[in-house]
């Protein structure tokens, strides 16, 4: 304890030399923590908004909601006697007028809407006022986009279905929406009292109605919900509380925060390379004062003690500085991005990401500077006899590289802990490694290979190769530094490219133009009719369709069911159902057999292969649907691998014939059509078919890609980052080689070269550094979106050549401007000082 | 004729040979010296001869290949290297050419070193009284970079007598400095040494600073020249 004292008071000595050559080691830190901070702050500070407003966003305490059909009146009866309801439908709905249409969320509110909070509509207007029934005619509220869609202005008529509405108010503001994560159209608020009118309650219809209860009696939700659940034991309603108010954005946010903390942890990474360089420049710039500590009776154990001290202390002054910005952050972006976040954050301080970030840094940093460090403890007092020294022991002593692995798997074990995703994290983990490995293993090669190359007769180029292979070249440093920053640049890159190319071309080439839903039993003959006499128009199909809850796996109710994560969105909510005699076109059966054309027995049905896996199910295991409130038990027949990618008409739950034909139920049909037709069919249709919503895929696709270039511009932001400290670690690499370039260039001028050729051979180095670095950066990044896209993602992968050439590019050009910008110096270099002193 | 107490400096037959890149290098081929205590020692021979690796060698900073160190009755061949760094605390101060004073601690806190390392909770104390004692004792919050070269030398030697060593091993103590205070140095450092009656062994290429010693050793690549029996009893007259 002693030997830590003593050892802090003489770290604290030493630091009063300043921290001139920690400079990179304290902007490299402070970007990487500062990265990880600042989304950590950012998702806390939705997440705490999320829960503060959970009643809000929720509509209520507790929220029951049916799809196809209304409660009971006993069920109603049984919800009003405890608690104030309030009854909300939701559907989605053709709106027109005589010259547009739009797919829009329709929602039809009734008058004690809303329970919570209040709806901001344009100058002020009263919800209720705006949306009741005028000289015959009903208002509706409407989001800006639904008026710019359908060219309309407050005071104009539409109609939507049979009914026509008066636009009387812009919806600024839904208490009880979370702002657009991924939906397909804009927002028409109308009267519940409106909705028969519109004619789109057809039996079957896609509609959700929704009880959002404010209880008499407060804290009596769970013994509420509890007693409902025992009373109505099929009501087969899904229940909503506070707790899951908001599920869906909770997930999407934490998911996009844990993305962005994995690119923020590159940063780091490659920050780590330059904290690596400066404590082991800084040692060397030492070794002096360690012998002269050694001289004087320091035992080893306590010099490295001083200097870990040392790098601790600036680390924690570092970290500190990256947490504040991490801090700050948030509240300056916030602003910048609301319209992109599903609610403002409440931007404060928040303790838990603030430690993960910290520790972070931390441990990166015991990770990188343990083992400079502990070399220092092998520093000869020799050093201060002028004539032997004696070559530093390669490798540190035993402890050392134990703490070095521990500080990388404690790194490692809080990537992994702190992630949702526990297998993309422990994926991350992996191409972290295997990427330094890489590295490593590059830079041995491209040293090998200008060793190689050494007797060119060019020398310039001689100077260059032999500058990337003597001893002490800074060409693994760079390699290292700018080439992971470069991996994670063309990681991200090669996965949004390949997404995009997906959504762009391998999607449409198979996917329908139009899906139409809510089509009504007899409306489907006249339906397709309509279709086949339209020109442009093919490959229509049609299924029958109706919603349904998996209440029941195996018997067993599905909330005490363990379900791994993957497979839990198939019980989140209604799945679509469909029954068939026939395989569907592009069945893949992995498991079963499919039933007679002609059968006629017990329920049979056929599920998706991967939730079945996810739910522990089988062929011949019993799964219950709740289907318009009744339980229909039904034996798994067969299993499907289902490609949700070709976006065609998939259901995860297919029956047999003779269980769900006699329910009330639509079709949803889709078809593909020539662009030129698109505009034609969506008139066509919604004329004739007022009740049948039209859903462009284009549009919808849109909208997906919209949303990805967003998660990559947020990703992309934080690349940055890394790519920053990629460019600090250079250009500390390329400023400590600083005084031998000085010096090779001085000695070049006097043996008679000009400064044109001095110039070219630094520049064939640098350009051959960033080749090196660029092209094992995209073999890298490539490789990371390979597995990341195919493994886990799974879409299919193609190397993306247009990020991959710019990335080499860009590369090339930083290491030359930032070269050339430290080398410009060198070549003016007057020679006699430097061969004084040389 | 041996003092009946032991030497204090005890080197027999040591070989030390490194590798390097031009293949093995025998540095110091069979070197026999004893020192006893109290005694001056002037060490001399040309660049190369390997003056200063013995030196290392009694310091406890190098091992010998072969051949046995025992300094104040402690061999040095049953210590590790931080038992060495244990023994050089108590009993060895160092003084060199180029001062190697700490840039970033006062005069005051470069002297104070060896006695923290020792654990004296009146370091800073006894510090302050050996700068007096070197004629520093007003400027003992100045760094190394606001001193002369012989006020740094200064602060070197008051840092090696610091922790009252037995043995002061200096190395060429006035090679930086010009004649005027190097002589002044010079006379300081045997003072100092006098005072404490330390032994002193002194690599020098002075032969009036060497002259100054009880006893001068000569060496020539690697080896200790066999001294001529008048000196050995002149030296051994001048012990006191």
């Amino acid at each position: 304890m002693s030997d830590i004292a003593l050892a802090i008071r003489l770290a604290r000595r030493e630091l009063r030399g300043g921290l001139k050559g920690f400079r990179v080691f304290l902007a490299c830190l402070v970007l990487g923590v500062a990265a990880i901070a600042a989304v950590g702050s950012f998702a806390a500070g939705i997440t705490r908004a999320l829960q503060e407003d959970a009643r809000v966003l929720l509509g209520g305490d507790v929220e029951l909601s049916f799809t196809h059909r209304t409660a009971t009146a006993a069920q109603l009866t049984a919800m009003e006697q405890v608690a104030t309801v309030s009854t909300i439908a939701e559907m989605r709905a053709m709106a027109r007028t005589d010259t547009a249409r739009t797919l829009v969320e329709l929602k039809a509110v009734d008058s004690l809407y809303p329970l919570l909070g209040s709806v901001g509509l344009t100058g002020n207007a009263d919800l209720q006022g705006v949306l009741a029934r005028r000289d015959g005619v009903w208002g509706a509220a409407l989001e800006r986009a639904t008026m710019t869609r359908l060219g309309l202005s407050l005071g104009d008529a539409f109609a939507v279905g049979d009914a026509r509405f008066v636009v009387r108010a812009v919806v600024e503001r839904e208490p009880d929406r979370t702002a657009n994560v991924f939906t397909l159209g804009p927002r028409v608020m109308i009267a519940l009292a409106a909705l028969p009118d519109t004619g789109l309650l057809q039996p079957g219809s896609l509609v959700r109605y929704e009880y959002r209860l404010l209880m008499k009696q407060p804290g009596s939700v769970d013994r509420v919900v509890a007693e409902l659940k025992v009373r109505f034991p099929d009501a087969g309603w899904r229940i909503r509380g506070l707790s899951d108010a908001t599920p869906g954005v909770q997930r999407w946010i934490d998911r996009i925060a844990m993305f962005l903390t994995l690119v923020g942890l590159s940063a780091l990474l490659v920050g780590g390379v330059g904290v690596a360089n400066a404590v082991r420049a800084y040692l060397d710039s030492k070794t002096q004062t360690i012998a002269v500590f050694k001289c004087l009776g320091a035992p080893g154990r306590l010099v490295m003690l001083i200097y870990l001290a040392q790098v601790l202390a600036l680390a924690l002054l570092a970290i500190a500085i990256g947490l504040a910005i991490g801090v700050v952050t948030p509240a300056v972006v916030s602003p910048l991005v609301a319209d992109k976040l599903p609610v403002a954050a409440r931007t404060g301080l928040y303790p838990g990401p603030l430690a993960v970030a910290a520790a972070f840094g931390l441990l990166t940093t015991l990770a990188f500077t343990l083992w400079p460090v502990a070399r220092a403890r092998e520093v000869p007092a020799a050093a201060l006899f002028r004539d032997i020294i004696a070559p530093l022991r390669r490798w540190p002593r035993p402890f050392a590289i134990i703490g070095t692995l521990a500080a990388v798997a404690a790194l490692a074990a809080l990537a992994i802990a702190t992630a949702i995703d526990r297998k993309l994290a422990a994926g991350f983990v992996a191409g972290a490694i295997a990427t330094f490995a890489l590295f490593f293993a590059a830079s041995f090669a491209v040293a090998a290979l200008a060793r190689r190359a050494r007797h060119v007769r060019r020398p310039g180029l001689r100077l260059a190769l032999a500058n990337m292979h003597r001893p002490g070249s800074p060409m693994p440093s760079v390699m290292l530094s700018l080439g992971l920053g470069l991996t994670v640049m063309v990681l991200i890159a090669q996965t949004q490219g390949n997404f995009v190319r997906t959504l762009r071309e391998q999607i449409p080439a198979v996917a329908p133009s139009f899906f139409f839903i809510d089509i009504q039993p007899d409306q489907i003959g006249p339906f397709k009719a309509l279709l086949r006499s339209t020109a442009g128009v093919d490959a229509i199909e049609e299924v029958p369709a109706l919603r349904g809850r998996i209440v029941r796996l195996a018997g067993v109710p599905v909330d005490q069911v363990p379900i791994a994560p993957e497979a839990q969105w198939a019980v989140g909510s209604d799945r679509g159902l469909t029954y068939s005699a026939a395989p569907p076109p592009g069945t893949r059966l992995v498991a079963g057999d499919w039933w007679p054309a002609d059968y006629r027995g017990p329920p049979l049905v056929s599920f998706d292969a991967q939730i079945a896996r996810g739910m522990g199910l089988g062929i011949g295991d019993t799964i219950t649907i709740n289907v318009l409130g009744r339980d229909v038990d039904a034996k798994i027949a067969n299993l499907r691998a289902i490609d949700w990618t070709s976006l065609g008409i998939n259901f995860t739950l297919v029956f047999a014939p003779g269980t769900l034909e006699a329910a009330p139920h639509t079709f949803i049909a889709t078809a593909r059509v020539t662009s030129e037709a698109e505009d034609m069919v969506e008139r066509l249709v919604s004329e004739r078919f007022a009740n049948v919503s039209t859903i462009r895929v284009k549009a919808a696709l849109a909208t997906v890609e919209s949303t990805l270039d967003s998660i990559a511009n947020a990703a992309r932001g934080t690349a940055v980052v890394a790519l920053l400290a990629g460019g600090l670690v250079l250009a500390g690499a390329l400023a400590a080689s600083h005084r031998r370039r000085l010096y090779d260039a001085v000695v070049l001028k006097v043996l008679g070269a000009t400064r044109r050729e001095v110039m070219t051979a630094f520049l064939i180095e640098f350009g051959l550094l960033g080749l090196a670095a660029s092209a094992a950066a995209v073999v890298a990044g490539s490789l990371c979106a390979y597995v990341l896209l195919g493994f886990y993602m799974r879409v299919d992968f193609e190397v993306m050549a247009g990020p991959a050439i710019a990335t080499v590019m860009a590369a090339v050009i930083t290491v030359l401007v930032l070269g050339f910008a430290g080398t410009w110096r060198a070549l003016g270099q007057s020679a006699a000082p430097v061969l004084r002193h040389a | 004729m041996k003092e009946a107490n032991p030497p204090l400096v005890e080197l027999t037959d040591i070989h030390l040979t490194l590798g390097s890149a031009a293949g093995q290098v025998n540095i110091l081929r069979g070197v026999t010296l004893e020192v006893d205590h109290g005694e001056t020692v002037a060490v001399v021979g040309p660049s190369g001869s390997g003056k200063s690796t013995m030196m290392m060698i009694v310091a406890g900073l190098e091992r010998p290949s072969t051949g046995s160190v025992r300094i104040a009755g402690a061999d040095f061949g049953g210590l590790d290297e931080d038992g060495l760094a244990l023994f050089r605390r108590r009993h060895i101060g160092i003084v060199f050419q180029a001062f190697h004073l700490i840039a970033t601690m006062t005069a005051l806190e470069n002297v104070a070193i060896p006695l923290e390392l020792a654990g004296a909770s009146d370091a800073f104390d006894r510090a302050r009284e050996g700068l007096r004692a070197v004629g520093l004792g007003e400027r003992v919050e100045h760094y190394p970079g606001q001193l002369s070269g012989g006020e740094q030398q200064r602060v070197a030697l008051a840092r090696a007598f610091a922790a009252e060593p037995a043995l002061l091993l200096a190395d060429e103590p006035t090679g930086n400095l010009d004649a005027a205070t190097g002589a002044a140095i010079v006379e300081l450092m045997f003072e100092l040494r006098r005072k404490r009656d330390a032994t002193l062994l002194l690599i020098t290429h002075d032969p009036d600073l060497a002259a100054r010693c009880d006893r001068t050793v000569r060496m020539l690549d690697g080896r200790i020249l066999p001294e001529a029996p008048a000196q050995r009893a002149a030296g051994a007259q001048r012990i006191r």
